[in-house]
């Protein structure tokens, strides 16, 4: 059989046996021929590629390793960065990629990769490059002394498949041998890992520092927001936070009094002077996780340039990822729960104690929530809670099927219903990179549903390619067009109903203590922040005026529409256009939202 | 216009800065009239236009103050202009949306067609508020390209821009033309020039593809009401494109039941409005007019004419990447090492006789012709721009080149006659040419021939494709090949220089001034020029741009088609050829490219580097008519003065499928009156005939082939859908089963409480068998379950089938959707509102096809009716895998039944009107107990199931599945052994399970069984460890794997079921010496995308013969699968060769090992009689069994002489009507 070729198993060792002494010994003699025959024929096996894996956490001892982290936003970076120098390791962040991390990206990646992964692998090769170029360092200094940790998952999109692109480019830039270190998004706290206290252990004195950064650095992310688009003296929150970074990154790093850091932090964003009466249309950034939260030309610095515009960006908090994760496995357990007979699988129950994930689940849910406001509550980003992802999951049940994921799966689509039926924002933006298989292919597709379902939402899905700016701020701009109105119309109509001009709401809030605080969040009853602050505003020079509007808010259900909405209206002969957009009709508001009941 | 030079009251300037032309109008801002208005080609320089503008405007207008003058400007590149005059920016579509709802207040919708983008503008009018909803879409970047690539297309063609203006939309005369991308309609287009179709009815193809894709992909599947207002350049200039919206709008109308005015004329429902290129600028300044007096006011040119001098280079700089030429002296030893030598044309003496052969190239956009003498010199080119014929081009040229031999006195002889390029097989056919060779192996050989056999790498750039070759001992061991994707390099360079009104001759000298260059990232034709027009925009003058765009190429073939980042590995000999090596811009950025990443590299330019092909083909006859000592071409006045007649019409048209290809015939005819046909134009082998005679004929001719070499991608294709096993009834009521159940306590108490106390405890309980009642049995036999043929159900069909028969449904009661053809998509495709991979986008087809082929409604007697649509999310996959970390579908593949839910219930319900229910459940298939319940969910109400019949059907679909994978294993254990055997090479389909619909693999499996190569599908290779065991058990003993079925040795992330089973199948393959890869991926798919890498790296390590086609999609790319199967037989035959050779050797080690053996034996022997005094029976039986099996390699050395080897004997498919019925009897 040709194939005997390919193992090279010796013809000669049929009927092998141990020759006595003195004799010739034909199974070695004939071994020795035939592997010269097969020389002179040129009959080798064939080669077989093996991959070779650097992914030991018990490698990166502390005492000269230093790890890189990157990935999220700059402020988040830098913490994570403090949080684990607190710990004992040390730590580089680093900046957030760019045009050459793309180019390095797809020199050395995979053709047809999406752009996270051309962006996060060229931005780590950019920076192997830079080390061994500018600050003469050797490719085997390189390998030897440096790690870099991120996420892993187990798909289902592209995602999954980071860790092999960051092997495949690194050993096509020349680095062969770097460890990229893992930990599963979905792991929970304690994953397995180095137990060898001079490496990398992942275990729960190595995530609870780092929890905390992302949390924190949401909350700063959150207010910086909030703040910056209403700033009186441009650059100021720019400042404040920068200021408020060193801080924070300095306490972690000394594994200081973190508390001490929160309350600096809050004095100085205080100190910003802001006129919240601008009517900024609010725009809530959504889609693929990466895109929407990276910060540099991955998404065309969408963020700064939304606010360049004249716009206040609602960004999404990490932690809304995190919750989501936890919501997933909770999910899964309990949807398995009641099976007869366990499955195997990555999601089967079988040898799982589903009891005891119900409870981490519900535990971790409670816990993220908890510090979350904590840290809302010390850095001062008020009137703010995290999602209930029971509602979204609910909100989206007939669009989008929960077991399908990848992304962030049903919630963009619910994040866009939210977005409309609570009025929380003037306009969505749905951030996708080019071909990102679960929000370009998928939701986009549903959303498309969305939005002849509730044509009063102004809804615009982009994608990213990381070149092309031109084009995607051009769309970007023309929905911000009909945003700006909206914004416009809200804040004249709160305005109107308190019988006030623009000047006359400028001033109470002048002279209102506190009102005019950078910190101050009005309770939200409109999309934007401008009216918000107007309503509050009038509900002081006319609180009867106010309690009456307050009422009629609290008292009103905000609608979710099916399909079988656009059948019953296609049957009274009524076009789909005809309903009244939510923002029209939702006269007052509660602070918080109302929990929704899928019809 | 006529302004009034004496009017001093303000005025309101509205500036467009498209990606081509600037327009103005200045407009009253009292009575909204527009005073003046201009456009101009801005040739890149728009600062200067603009400036130019306001120059002319203060002119018009002297009596204006300046400082009560406002400007608002829009466009593309509008943005960086703006501060530097005062102006406030406006979004375009705004512009445009402003512009509409004023002039045209009854206006429903508008389509705006620009150069690089395309916009949708829609107005509702909301019925409780009466305010007007905008609803706006633009394009995105695939789609882009839209006056663009009309601009380019008319290049091809060859149309002069003047005779579009006169040009009628023919419907009845339409060839398909890919839209969703420039680049793709761009390799529609070149087929279509090769095939002699008029350039008329390319343009209109072109149009009616553009207008086609908007409203299926731009409307994001809403209805365009009327009226509908037409703008933009192509719209205003083209009529045949107006004409074209006026037949397809209302076609959409009234496919989606929308009602219209009938009594207007369509000219007036859907229009051109007069002075439409000026809409965006006056709609700037109606923006103007709503907002304070004191935005936008005019601040002077002086600010601009600032940013001219000064901005432009401050804001670029650090940005910018390095320019094509460091120094002068840089560019001065370039010039000396690659200057392509002139070639000088052969001298000839009167009363000369010359003796030589002809070797022509017929590429995508030029022609090219060389005569070479018998020693191998060359001494006369001939070179033309392709006049959309293939047959005068070559009349043209040999005419030239014997004129230019009689011109000098002298005679020519023409002893052969070979050809290469699009354009050989007509050639073939019609001047019976010795040679015809596929363009690569031409370009091979007249690479050796110059550089040697030692030559590593050959890289050829032509207008159209890309080629690279990867040589060993002088022959093509690899090859990559520009894509769809990665097509129209050469031409883009062509095209840009056009648009910058430099002559392509001198570009290189514009780009070799730039002092530094934008820098773009690699990617298709589309995407460059995108960002061409972005760099622009930001202020690069022409000379960077062009410069970057060299640049940009050799990132474009080596990170993009090549895709080997070390190109170290492929050796240091490069030769770099194809006309567009005549840039030496591009040259130069190849040769920097290169010597950057191979110090050692030795790059060479060939001297003939347009020519190289038809050098190769002259070549190549030479050797040819030198063995054989005659040649078969007509002769050269014969060949002049061929006549041909070139046909494409109704009677043309092939009727032996769906498809109905428009084919063209080129009959061409001799003086001395010798005649043939070449038919081109069809897309399979049935359009290659004329009569039904002849199509039998030529079929039983195929199905011998077929038969011997079986084609197991297209048995697998049949097969998943038929009935794999004969239903099993239901046991009977009260049968003793086990069923399993769970008691919960308060676990599905949400909160900590439930938590903590739930209980939770599995039992099995022995019960009798529930049945469903005798009406609930009646009610599935009737019903019908519509299921498309789309996306994992390729893979799960048989388990599907088998649930819903075993459960009572009649075997007609499971309908699936036909395979996906053009005629299909093009009818159905009109629902989409995303734009993903084509297997997903095609599921709307499907569906459209069940919806409107398989369900007429009234379900009476002979009607037909569908009770539900069943498209499945499949979230995971049943797989063979071992140890691997998931077996997870693509999100796209899980996801795209909830999209097509949206797609068909937005406007209209699709299903609810015509009575059918959608269901899209989840379908866990790695989780069997989680799947029973999941179907039960779905089926047990609406099929009256009991719980117990639904599992018993679930087992029942298991066994179909494993007894249809047993079924298409066994065969492809046959055809593996049969090739071992017969030392013979198998085609290994890689490719993910809907690739065997044979609209999605364009039959091109079909090309290489045809060639005598048996087709094998993964899931035919047998998953039998036992029987794998002898490919893996080094792995496995060297502790790489733990089995045959693991992964972790060369992808431990795999969670991937299909792409894990493709990364599985390729391993296979290269443990295979029998086996040669041939690996399809479709465009976007990105989980295809990181295996790319691992694929390459195993079938590389291995050697294995691979070729792959990738970025598949809607359309046909023929021309390219063509040079690719021909490629890719040469490599296979080459590979066949080599794998006889190692047969032979092998058995003669074999044999000189018995040999050896017995030599051995017979000493041991002699030594054990010495010893003992008596002959060892032992080692006699040894040296006789030795003896024996030397006896039997020479029987078989002498039989295998005497019978051919390659048939491969199948048994046919008895044994699955044998395994049904015993099936039916277990």
């Amino acid at each position: 059989m040709t194939t005997d070729l390919l193992n090279f198993v010796p013809l000669s060792a049929f009927g092998k046996s141990s020759p006595p002494l003195g004799e010739v010994d034909i199974d070695a003699e004939l071994a020795r021929f035939e592997a010269d025959e097969r020389k002179k024929l040129g009959l080798g096996g064939k080669e077989q590629y093996q991959e070779k894996l650097f992914h030991d956490p018990r490698t990166a001892k502390k005492a000269h390793t230093t790890i890189l982290v990157s990935g999220l936003t700059m402020a988040q970076d830098l913490l994570v960065s403090g949080a684990l120098a607190g710990i004992g390791y040390r730590v580089i962040s680093l900046d957030a990629p760019d045009q050459q991390a793309l180019r390095l990206g797809k020199e050395f990646g995979n053709r047809g990769q999406c752009n996270p992964t051309y962006f996060t692998v060229g931005n780590l090769v950019k920076h192997l490059q830079l080390l061994r170029e500018s600050e003469g360092i050797t490719t085997q200094q390189v390998v030897d002394n440096y790690v870099f940790l991120t996420a892993g998952s187990c798909g289902p999109c592209r995602f999954g498949m980071y860790v092999t692109e960051y092997r495949k480019a690194l050993r096509d830039a020349g680095f062969e041998g770097f460890r990229v270190l893992l930990f599963q998004m979905a792991g929970g706290i304690k994953q397995a890992s180095g137990d060898d206290k001079d490496g990398l252990v992942m275990g729960p004195a190595f995530f609870w520092p780092i929890v905390k950064a992302l949390l924190i650095g949401d909350v700063l992310n959150g207010i910086a927001y909030r703040i910056r688009p209403f700033e009186v003296e441009p650059g100021a929150t720019d400042k404040a936070m920068q200021e408020s970074k060193e801080i924070l990154h300095a306490a972690f790093v000394a594994d200081g009094n973190l508390i001490v850091a929160m309350w600096k932090v809050r004095r100085i964003f205080g100190a910003v002077k802001v006129d919240r009466l601008r009517p900024k249309p609010k725009v809530g950034i959504i889609g693929e996780f990466w895109a929407m939260t990276t910060e540099g030309d991955g998404n065309y610095r969408i963020q700064k340039f939304l606010q360049e515009e004249g716009a206040e960006v609602d960004v999404q908090f990490v932690a809304n990822w995190i919750l989501f994760m936890v919501w997933e496995a909770e999910r899964d357990t309990r949807h398995r729960m009641s099976l007869g007979k366990d499955d195997k699988g990555r999601k089967g129950l079988e040898g799982k104690d589903p009891r005891k994930k119900l409870i981490m689940t519900w535990l971790g849910d409670k816990a993220i929530r908890l510090l979350f406001q904590s840290f809302a509550q010390m850095l001062g980003l008020h009137g703010f809670t995290l999602p209930d992802m029971h509602e979204i999951a609910s909100v989206a049940k007939d669009f989008y099927n929960h077991d399908v994921r990848g992304g962030e799966a049903h919630m963009e689509v619910a994040k866009n219903i939210l977005n409309v039926i609570h009025s929380k924002v003037n306009m969505t933006l749905s951030v996708k990179p080019f071909g990102c298989m679960p929000s370009s292919g998928v939701s986009d597709g549903v959303q498309s549903a969305i939005t002849e379902l509730y044509p009063e939402a102004i809804f615009l899905p982009i994608e990213t390619t990381g070149d092309g700016a031109v084009n995607v701020y051009s769309r970007v701009q023309m929905m911000l067009f009909k945003a700006r109105k909206a914004a416009r119309k809200e804040l004249d109509d709160v305005l109107g109903a308190y019988d006030m001009s623009e000047d006359e709401a400028r001033n109470l809030i002048a002279r209102v203590p506190g009102l005019a605080h950078a910190l101050i969040a009005a309770p939200h009853r409109h999309a934007s922040t401008a009216a918000n602050i107007a309503e509050l505003a009038g509900s002081i020079r006319h609180p009867v005026k106010g309690f009456q509007r307050w009422w009629a808010h609290r008292n009103h259900k905000p609608e979710e529409r099916l399909a079988k909405h656009l059948a019953s209206r296609a049957n009274l002969g009524v076009p789909t256009a005809a309903r009244t957009p939510a923002s029209v009709k939702a006269p007052a508001a509660s602070v918080k939202s109302q929990p929704v009941k899928t019809a | 216009m006529n302004p009034d030079s004496t009017r001093t009251a303000p005025i309101m300037i509205g500036l467009d800065v498209g990606s081509t032309t600037v327009k103005a109008t200045v407009v009253d801002p009292e009575s909204r009239a527009i005073l003046w208005r201009d456009y101009q080609r801005h040739h890149t320089r728009q600062p200067e236009s603009v400036l130019d503008f306001l120059e002319r405007i203060a002119a018009a207008f002297p009596g204006v103050p300046s400082e009560t003058i406002r400007v608002f400007v829009t466009g593309s590149g509008a943005a960086p202009i703006a501060p530097n005059i005062g102006a406030r920016f406006v979004q375009e579509v705004n512009a445009v949306t402003m512009a509409v709802e004023d002039l045209h207040p009854d206006v429903g919708s508008v389509i705006e067609l620009g150069g690089q983008d395309a916009k949708i503008i829609m107005f509702r009018k909301n019925e409780e508020t009466g305010e007007k909803q905008v609803m706006t879409s633009m394009n995105d970047k695939c789609a882009s390209g839209t006056g663009a690539t009309i601009d380019k297309c008319m290049i091809k063609v060859g149309m002069p821009e003047g005779d579009m203006a006169g040009l009628k939309f023919d419907r009845e005369r339409l060839h398909h033309v890919a839209a969703k991308c420039g680049v793709f309609a761009e390799t529609d287009i070149v087929n279509l020039v090769k095939s002699g179709i008029p350039a008329s009815e390319i343009m209109n193809s072109l149009a009616d593809a553009i207008v086609t894709q908007n409203l299926s992909v731009l409307t994001r599947g809403n209805t365009l009401k009327d009226r509908v207002l037409l703008l933009g350049g192509p719209n205003t200039f083209l009529p045949f494109l107006q004409e074209c919206w006026r037949l397809r709008i209302p076609e959409s109308w009234e496919q989606r039941g929308h009602t219209w005015d009938k009594s207007r004329p369509v000219e007036e429902l859907i229009f051109v409005p007069e002075g439409s290129q000026y809409y965006a600028a006056y709609g700037a300044v109606l923006y103007g007019l709503h907002e304070p007096a004191s935005v936008g006011k005019f601040t002077g040119i002086e600010g601009l004419r600032n940013f001219i001098v000064h901005g432009r280079k401050a804001r670029l700089g650090e940005a910018a990447g390095p320019p094509l030429v460091r120094n002068k002296s840089d560019l001065e030893v370039f010039r000396e090492n690659y200057r392509i030598p002139k070639f000088v044309s052969a001298e000839l003496v009167p009363g000369q006789v010359v003796r030589g052969v002809i070797g022509l190239d017929g590429g995508s956009t030029s022609s090219k012709c060389v005569l070479v003498d018998e020693s191998g010199t060359i001494l006369l080119k001939e070179y033309t721009l392709s006049k959309g014929n293939p047959i005068q081009d070559m009349k043209d040229m040999l005419r030239s080149l014997n004129d230019r031999v009689e011109a000098q006195g002298a005679t020519l002889d023409v002893i052969g006659f070979g050809a290469t390029g699009y354009a050989a097989d007509v050639l073939e056919e019609s001047l019976r040419a010795d040679v015809n060779i596929v363009e690569t192996v031409a370009h091979m050989m007249s690479a050796v021939h110059f550089f040697g056999p030692d030559v590593d790498v050959i890289c050829d750039i032509g207008g159209q494709d890309i080629k690279v070759l990867f040589m060993q001992n002088g022959d093509i061991k690899n090859f990559r090949l520009s894509n769809q994707c990665s097509a129209g390099n050469g031409m883009l360079l062509q095209a840009m220089a056009d648009q910058f009104g430099i002559p392509v001759q001198e570009y290189a000298g514009a780009a070799f001034e730039a002092g530094m260059s934008p820098k773009f990232s690699y990617g298709c034709a589309v995407f460059l020029d995108a960002d061409r027009v972005n760099f622009q925009k930001e202020g690069y003058t022409k000379e960077e741009l062009l410069a970057g765009l060299a640049m940009v190429l050799p990132k474009n073939i080596w990170q993009y088609v090549v895709q080997i980042p070390r190109m170290a590995s492929l050796g240091t000999k490069f030769v770099l050829q194809g006309g567009t090596q005549h840039n030496l811009a591009a040259l130069k950025a190849q040769v920097d490219y290169i010597k950057e990443r191979v110090p050692d590299a030795q790059v060479f330019v060939h001297p003939h580097t347009g020519e190289a092909g038809a050098i190769g083909a002259a070549m190549e006859t030479l050797r040819v008519v030198k063995r054989r000592g005659s040649s078969t071409f007509v002769g050269l006045q014969a060949a002049i003065g061929i006549e041909y007649t070139s046909k494409n019409d109704e009677e043309t048209r092939c009727h032996f499928c769906a498809n109905e290809c428009s084919r063209t015939f080129i009959d061409t005819r001799t003086h001395d009156g010798q005649t043939s046909r070449y038919i081109s134009g069809f897309s399979c082998e049935k359009g290659t005939v004329e009569s039904l005679d002849a199509l039998k004929v030529l079929q039983k001719e195929r199905n011998k082939i077929r038969k011997r070499y079986p084609n197991l991608v297209e048995y697998e294709a049949k097969l998943a859908f038929r009935q794999i096993r004969v239903p099993v009834p239901l046991p009977a009521a009260g049968t003793p089963t086990d069923a399993r159940v769970v008691e919960t306590n308060l676990v599905e108490a949400r909160g900590i409480l439930g938590r903590l106390l739930g209980k939770r405890e599995q039992r099995v309980v022995r019960r009798g068998f529930e049945r469903s009642s005798q009406d609930a049995a009646e009610r599935r036999a009737r019903a019908r379950i519509g299921i498309p043929k789309a996306l994992n159900i390729w893979s799960m069909a048989p388990f599907l089938r088998s649930y819903f028969e075993t459960a009572g449904v009649d075997g007609k009661g499971v309908v699936f959707s036909e395979d996906t053809s053009e005629e299909m998509w093009l009818e159905g495709a009109k629902y989409g509102s995303v734009d993903p991979c084509y297997p997903a986008k095609v599921s709307q087809a499907h569906i459209h096809q069940l919806l409107f082929h398989e369900h007429d409604g009234d379900g009476g007697v002979g009607g037909k009716r569908l009770d539900y649509v069943f498209f499945p999310c499949i979230t995971h996959l049943p797989s063979f895998l071992d140890g691997t970390m998931d077996s997870a579908a693509c999100p796209i593949v899980a996801g795209t039944p909830e999209v097509m839910k949206a797609a068909f219930t937005k406007e209209v319900d699709f299903f609810a009107t015509r009575g059918i229910e959608y269901l899209s459940p989840a379908l866990t298939f790695n989780e069997p107990n989680l799947l029973k319940r999941q179907l039960f969910e779905v089926f047990g109400p609406r099929l009256g199931l009991t719980r117990d019949e639904n599992d018993f059907a679930v087992d029942e679909a298991w066994k179909a599945l494993a007894e249809f994978d047993r079924e298409i294993q066994d065969k492809g254990r046959q055809v593996i052994e049969e090739v071992e055997r017969d030392d013979q090479i198998a085609i290994l389909m890689l490719g993910r399970p809907y690739h065997s619909d044979p609209g999605l693999n364009h039959t091109v499996m079909d090309e290489f069984q045809v060639l005598g190569y048996p087709i094998l599908s993964m899931r035919s290779i047998p998953k039998d460890r036992g029987w794998l065991e002898r490919f893996f058990r080094k792995d496995i003993a060297d502790g790489r794997i733990r089995d045959s079925l693991g992964l972790e040795d060369v992808w431990p992330e795999a969670y991937s079921a299909n792409s894990a089973q493709k990364v599985w199948a390729a391993r296979f393959a290269a443990r295979h010496p029998n086996i040669a890869v041939l690996d399809l991926s479709s465009f976007k798919c990105g989980h295809d995308a990181p295996t790319y890498g691992i694929i390459d790296n195993i079938i590389s390590t291995a050697g294995t013969p691979y070729s792959a086609l990738h970025d598949i999609d809607a359309n046909k790319p023929t021309g390219s699968i063509r040079i690719r199967v021909k490629t890719y037989a040469h490599s296979l035959k080459l590979h066949k060769e080599r794998l006889e050779d190692v047969a032979s050797q092998k058995e003669a080690l074999g044999y000189r090992v018995d040999e050896k053996r017995i030599e051995l034996l017979r000493l041991k022997q002699a030594q054990v009689a010495a010893r003992h005094g008596q002959l060892d029976p032992a080692l006699e039986g040894q040296i006789q069994d030795a003896l024996g099996r030397m006896r039997a390699y020479e029987a078989k050395r002498e039989k295998k002489a005497e019978t051919p080897a390659g048939i491969i004997t199948l048994s046919s498919l008895s044994l699955t009507k044998k395994r049904m019925h015993a099936g039916a009897t277990a």
